[in-house]
């Protein structure tokens, strides 16, 4: 199959438009939209440069379907998995797109933190038992100090272990949630916004 | 966003028939699929014969790569007569239980609407 400069073109510009994928599924897409295009066209005996232009044209321009890979794979993805990590990276990408993205990573950001500092205080309990648990005082509550030990009596004692391992997957589990309903929403209204535009 | 859903509200005819057309894709994509394994643009030809869900032609292949996310396709490349591989989708399990049950749905969902329609296009009443 002969190529031409406008196909190359096109699929460079294809692929600029979809440097925030992971490079093996740009790759894996472009390869794809071009079989489709070299399919197209050998449809036509002696193909001219018109006859490439309606065959891109149809299939629509790099900017719209890289949209539209982002809006399908990007946020779907998020959206179904609850894996703290990729969330966060998707929902970084998205930050750079508007004032509630930001919110919402920051959001996501104290969740993850806080469940994560519980996870820790839940490893570090077997090893300082004086200074990790739950110290109730007159000043209030503690949970960790160091090198000395917080004020008040530790009233949980190696119950602590798995109450902090319980209350840190909840906050993951919850922030996740939260991110998934967030990205749903918006990515919806993101779609109509765009189609609307279209 | 007020001012979104003001627009939303008086939406023409053209702009609904186009959501609708586009809710429903996902299910004729994976109807498409239910006898045998095809590439992009035989579900394409699919589309077009059978259901007249006309639309930018790239706009399948991003949907056929979440499907694939959410595991209700799988895909391989197949080296053709045309020179070049071309990327083959069958129905996973999952994507079976899937049209399936999104089948139902629409049969349920089509037969109730036509009850409520058939007043208005028999132009009876008023």
């Amino acid at each position: 199959m002969t190529s031409n400069p406008m196909i190359e073109s096109y699929f460079a510009a294809l692929s600029t438009q979809l440097s925030d994928l992971p490079q093996p599924k740009r790759e894996e897409v472009v390869r794809e939209l071009r079989a489709h295009v070299f399919d197209r066209l050998e449809q036509i005996a002696q193909p001219t440069d018109d006859d490439c232009r309606t065959v891109l044209r149809a299939l629509g321009t790099p900017q719209e379907i890289a949209r539209q890979y982002r809006v399908e794979l990007l946020l779907s993805r998020s959206a179904w998995r609850i894996s703290p990590w990729r969330v966060l990276r998707t929902l970084f990408r998205w930050t750079l797109t508007g004032i509630q993205g930001y919110l919402v990573f920051i959001m996501a950001l104290l969740g993850y933190t806080v469940a994560a500092s519980l996870y820790v205080t839940a490893l570090l309990k077997p090893f300082f038992p004086h200074n990790v648990g739950l110290f109730v005082s007159h000043e209030g509550i503690t949970l960790t100090r160091f090198p000395v030990p917080p004020m008040g009596t530790e009233v949980l004692g190696m119950y602590y272990i798995p109450l902090a391992v319980f209350f840190g997957y909840l906050f993951t589990f919850v922030t996740t949630l939260a991110i998934r309903f967030v990205i749903r929403r918006f990515g919806k209204l993101k779609q109509r916004v765009a189609a609307a535009s279209a | 966003m007020a001012l979104l859903r003001k627009e939303l509200k008086s939406e023409p005819p053209e702009k609904w028939e186009a959501q609708l057309r586009k809710g429903c894709l996902d299910l004729a994509i994976l109807a498409c699929l239910w006898e045998k394994r095809l590439y992009g643009l035989e579900i394409l030809r699919g589309l077009e014969q059978d259901s007249s869900l006309v639309l930018a032609e790239g706009t399948v292949y991003p949907i056929l790569a979440r499907l694939k996310e959410e595991s209700l396709l799988q895909s391989e490349w197949v080296e053709a007569d045309a020179g070049h591989p071309r990327k083959y989708y069958w129905l996973t399990a999952a994507g079976r239980q899937r049209v399936i049950s999104m089948a139902h749905v629409w049969n349920g969902f089509a037969a109730n609407l036509n009850n409520l329609l058939k007043p208005v296009l028999n132009g009876k009443g008023r």
